[in-house]
């Protein structure tokens, strides 16, 4: 099964996300964050995301899932430091945080690919958010 | 029972989120394609995204359209997933409300 991070420069923003996320989806996906300074502070940090990656580390892969800014520059110094066979499991959706994690999580909860589900968190930007609004 | 299914949807406030996401999984137990139509689209009842994007509202008529071995089983289980949030439509109903 595929497992989910949030990177977040807020730690309450993911906890509540992935709060959410996992009572849409279920308790039989892994949702990890990474969240916050590790001094408490907003900001993100490249080791909590590593740390992260390897809690929801599985046969299924991990999908991570950013909020904006620099959480994009961490998780590329994430990656780098990453042992190569755990980078092959890992993909990175530019897609909503919300809407994208929840969608993601679904997916991963029906036995869905890393590659479904990174594409259900990226298309969740084609989602519309009001109803009537067009897609 | 048909593997078609005409149904109207009355709970208040459309289809939400969290049921949405539980059909999602009701549905991807079956081999079947299931498709939900709406308004001319048709959105893959496996896909929660797929599912939102029909923006579904009260009164928003929907086909819930299973094809495969599992066919039938599929529409009777997913019929009953769904069951607090719709009524089976007349198919004179005219659909409004929407586009």
């Amino acid at each position: 099964m595929v497992n989910l991070v949030l990177v977040s420069h807020s730690l309450e923003l993911a906890e509540g996300l992935r709060t959410m996320a996992g009572q849409m989806a279920g308790d039989t996906v892994r949702i990890e964050v990474a969240a916050g300074t590790p001094d408490g502070r907003l900001g993100t940090s490249a080791p909590m995301i590593v740390d992260a990656i390897h809690r929801a580390d599985g046969d299924g892969g991990v999908l991570v899932l950013l909020d904006l800014g620099s959480a994009a520059m961490s998780i590329e110094m994430a990656l780098e430091d990453l042992e190569p066979e755990v980078r092959g499991r890992v993909a990175v959706s530019g897609g909503p945080l919300v809407e994208g994690a929840i969608a993601a999580a679904v997916q991963a909860s029906v036995g869905a690919t890393l590659t479904e589900v990174t594409a259900a968190a990226d298309g969740a930007s084609a989602m519309p958010k009001l109803p009537g609004a067009p897609s | 029972m048909s593997n078609r299914l005409r149904l109207s949807i009355v709970d208040p406030t459309g289809l939400h989120a969290r049921p949405a996401a539980r059909f999602v999984q009701a549905a991807s137990r079956f081999a079947s394609r299931v498709t939900v139509e709406h308004a001319g689209r048709e959105a893959d009842a496996k896909s929660l995204i797929g599912l939102l994007s029909l923006a579904l509202r009260p009164g928003s008529l929907i086909e819930l359209v299973a094809e495969g071995d599992d066919e039938n089983e599929a529409i009777t289980a997913l019929a009953g997933e769904l069951a607090p949030y719709v009524r089976e439509a007349d198919t004179a109903t005219t659909e409004r409300g929407d586009r």
